[in-house]
């Protein structure tokens, strides 16, 4: 059993288990925390620094990133003032400087009465180097297809020796999770691009499904599913079929079926690297 | 030829980095070749042989030459100088004495109390030999006999804080990493020095690596370590070289290794190599460097005695922390905390440069006035100019006015002013430096040094920077000295790592003890220094002007006319405000404004 841990949050008494992170305590008791870095299926990195609260009480006063820091016993955190307000506004501000087109950014800097930057950069692209991406393609996925690459403001999301990648594999969960688009997906006949800052950094040729004959993945992807995903003999994927006819349709065979319920239970495990 | 009656020839050269760039080996070679010639002889010796930095690096190549245990130092000596001290000290017995070293030598010297730097600069840094002569590496079986609790309590006892910038006491750091659960447990030396003019670590690897080493044993022993690492740049060739050599003798004396002395107890060392990323000198970034990650810090609330290298406990102390510790050793902690202020123990080396006549490695007690180490030690500034400003602890520290020249130099002390110690570079800045371009160009160097992962440092450090850049080119207002202000504090607040959180330092600093410099900017649109060029000109007072000639010839914008013994005139169209007419003029004749 987790030890459960007390501590307040905007001077509300909150019991929380031990390890969970103080964001996640706040999220729980519908406190609310802006975020962008921060994903929740992704292991917090804590860099764009909006989540930043005032904690005092069992530690040294001080601003912390609530993604990272983890409840403790007797904290006292405090998610509104004006100091961590102030900080927010100017933070928002110098992102919507680098990306004053990203629309869930701008809606967000509205939020915090924010409308426009005096600290435009002249960088023509959404991205807020949050490296969601970066982190779901290594962590999850296991590829590592996209890194960041140079130092300080020079920082850029490319791909290796910034080429067209080998080890995309198109699955596009880096779009999904990209809290402002600057990565794209697109699917045009049987070809697949992804656009990373505008730049083609993977192309496809989509598999057809051999059900229905409509382009749907890319090759690599799907073999990457044959090979992590623990399939029984017998059932190992002979033919490609798409997730329109996996979908209980009659056309599919049992086995398919049985198939599409087993991956959706299965978990992926993908060692890193 | 022969010599008679010579009890002991000894010569040291310096080959530092200092000694080595003024031609140290090929002084080395001279005097070997000239004492083979004249088919010298003594009882001990003749040798000759390489030593490190001895500080005062603006002499170099300074040589030792010790006959029947005089000693007398030679500066500026040269393969040329080598021979004809060869033939007059050594043969004839009569010392050089206009090559021998001057008053600004010995007042460069008076003041200082080396303890790390005592051998650096008398004994050989690649001969484990002459090292162990000097009772080396004995303090490690001392510390072996004590037991890992009471060297710990030696240390805490002597007060040994951190000399990497962060001042945290070493002994507490020892005593959480040995008690933190988790094995291995790593011991690491971070010689990843990058600021700009400092080179108090990499002199120790080159003229002293075995004092380090031993430290770094003794660390070992005492937090129940077996495996090290030295993170050290690899901008520092000789210093890698040494220490390599260093480590391979130890190796050889089964002083590393499996058993070492002797005894139940396993370390060895190993080298990284860092590709020269100043921010690798932050702790956790340097660990993510050695694992082969790309050397950013980690977002972490957990201490790195805790969980650090690949996850396991470590303690990370710098070259210098690590060479003290033989020195407490031997010592004692009472004889150690003699040493300095209340709360700062020991020495600190400081790297002093920039604007200062004798430039170089000096090593001080803690708690020494600033004034003594520029006025008495450095020799005051060049050309009779007054003393602005002195920048202390590398990029991310701050600059102190005159004011503070009477200020103890310690932990506290610099903290308070807005500054801090870090490793120990010391940059004099002279009447002529404009302190908005001063912290310009630190900021700039925090800009393009910072890993990019936070915004706050990634975007707010860049934008200070241009706020910065438009005031020197004239186009400020007092609205960007609020917005250097508001950034400064956010930035403080909320960035990642300490390169964020004090990367504001040096514009802060300079705001609070230089503002009315900066509003000679924004409001009056003039560099009082003369360094802005788009807020600087030019011009000729012909009260003063002597028509000698000489700042037209130095022209190189061809923008000075006039005859000759006749005023001269600046011809404001053509002028590129190069400074170079002002330099040149022995009169003063040529006016900033």
């Amino acid at each position: 059993m987790t030890d459960i841990i007390n501590l307040t949050i905007n001077g509300k008494q909150i019991k929380a288990p031990a390890g969970m992170t103080v964001l996640e305590a706040a999220q729980k008791e519908e406190i609310y925390i802006p975020t962008l870095c921060h994903h929740k299926s992704l292991d917090p990195e804590g860099t764009c620094r909006l989540c930043i609260v005032e904690v005092s009480g069992s530690i040294r006063d001080s601003i912390r990133v609530s993604c990272i820091q983890e409840v403790k016993e007797g904290l006292v955190v405090e998610t509104d003032t004006k100091r961590i307000n102030n900080n927010r506004k100017l933070i928002l501000e110098l992102l919507l400087g680098r990306a004053p087109e990203a629309q869930s950014l701008i809606k967000l800097a509205a939020k915090y009465g924010v409308t426009k930057s005096r600290f435009l950069t002249g960088e023509s692209n959404d991205c807020i180097l949050c490296g969601r991406c970066v982190r779901v393609c290594r962590d999850k996925i296991g590829m590592h297809a996209l890194c960041f690459v140079n130092r300080g403001p020079q920082r850029k999301l490319t791909t290796d020796f910034e080429r067209l990648s080998e080890y995309c594999i198109g699955c596009g969960a880096c779009t999904n999770v990209c809290p402002t688009g600057a990565i794209r997906m697109e699917d045009k006949g049987d070809q697949r691009k992804i656009f990373t800052w505008d730049q083609v950094t993977a192309k496809f040729t989509l598999e057809r499904c051999t059900h229905c004959g409509k382009p749907f993945a890319p090759k690599r992807y799907l073999e990457l599913i044959n090979q992590k995903v623990y399939i029984p003999k017998g059932l190992e994927y002979v033919d490609y079929v798409c997730p329109d006819c996996f979908s209980g349709h009659d056309k599919v065979s049992d086995r398919r079926r049985e198939m599409a319920l087993m991956k959706s239970t299965v978990k992926w495990s993908v060692p890193r690297g | 030829m022969k010599t008679e009656n010579n009890d002991s020839i000894v010569i040291s050269v310096c080959t530092g980095t200092g000694g080595v760039a003024s031609g140290g080996y090929k002084v080395i070679d001279a005097f070997k070749e000239e004492l083979a010639k004249i088919n010298c002889t003594a009882k001990i010796g003749p040798r000759t042989h390489k030593v490190g930095c001895r500080g005062f690096c603006a002499k170099d190549v300074l040589v030792d030459v010790e006959v029947n245990g005089e000693i007398e130092t030679y500066q500026h000596v040269t393969e040329e100088k080598a021979r004809k001290i060869v033939a007059s000290h050594i043969l004839d017995k009569e010392p050089v004495k206009k090559w021998m070293v001057k008053e600004d030598y010995h007042n460069f010297n008076d003041k200082q109390q080396k303890l790390v730097l005592a051998d650096c600069g008398k004994i050989n840094p690649e001969s484990i030999d002459e090292y162990i002569a000097q009772n080396g590496y004995k303090n490690v079986k001392k510390a072996m006999s004590m037991g890992p609790e009471n060297i710990i309590e030696t240390i805490k006892k002597a007060g040994l804080r951190g000399r990497g910038g962060g001042g945290f006491p070493a002994g507490i750091k020892w005593e959480s990493c040995r008690n933190a659960s988790g094995n291995p447990k790593y011991v690491l030396c971070n010689a990843d020095e990058g600021d700009p003019g400092a080179f108090m670590d990499r002199s120790i690897v080159e003229g002293h690596p075995h004092l380090m080493i031993e430290g770094m044993i003794i660390g070992a022993i005492a937090i129940g370590s077996t495996e090290g690492y030295v993170y050290i740049r690899a901008e520092y060739p000789l210093a890698v070289d040494r220490l390599r050599l260093a480590l391979d003798q130890a190796r050889e004396h089964n002083f590393l290794g499996k058993n070492i002395f002797g005894s139940d107890l396993s370390f060895d060392i190993k080298i990284i190599l860092g590709a020269g990323a100043f921010v690798c000198g932050e702790s956790t970034a340097l660990m993510t460097s050695i694992e082969d990650n790309p050397g950013e810090p980690r977002p972490k609330y957990v201490h790195t005695t805790d969980k650090g290298l690949w996850g396991k406990p470590s303690n990370l102390n710098n070259v210098e922390t690590w060479a003290n510790v033989p020195i407490i050793i031997e010592k004692g902690a009472d004889w150690y905390s003699s040493i300095g202020t209340e709360k700062s123990k020991g020495t600190k080396i400081f790297s002093l440069v920039g604007k200062i006549n004798n430039t170089g490695l000096v090593e001080v007690p803690m708690g020494i006035k600033l004034r003594e180490i520029i006025y008495d030690i450095g020799g005051g500034i060049p050309k009779k100019k007054a003393f602005k400003a002195v920048q202390t602890g590398g990029p991310s520290g701050g600059c102190l006015p005159a004011s503070y020249l009477d200020k103890p130099v310690d932990y506290e002390s610099l903290y308070e002013a807005g500054s801090m110690m870090g490793s120990g570079g010391m940059v004099v800045l002279d009447e002529d430096t404009c302190m908005v371009d001063v912290s310009k160009y630190f900021l700039d160097f925090c800009k393009d040094e910072g890993c990019g992962q936070c915004t706050p440092c990634r975007e707010g450090v860049a934008q200070m920077v241009r706020v910065l850049e438009e005031i020197t080119e004239g186009k400020g207002t007092l609205e960007h000295l609020d917005l250097l202000e508001e950034l400064a504090a956010m930035i403080q607040d909320t960035s990642l790592c300490a390169l964020g959180t004090s990367a504001p330092n040096p514009v802060l600093s300079t705001l609070q003890y230089f503002r009315e410099e900066y509003e000679a900017h924004v409001v009056d649109k003039k560099c009082p220094a003369g360094i802005c060029k788009a807020l600087t000109i030019f011009t000729i007072d012909e009260d003063l002007c002597t028509g000698c000639t000489v700042c037209a010839r130095n022209c190189p914008a061809d923008a000075i006319t006039g005859a000759k013994k006749e005023p001269h005139f600046i011809n404001q169209d053509k002028c590129t405000t190069c400074r170079v007419c002002y330099d040149s003029c022995k009169f003063g004749a040529v006016k900033k404004g």
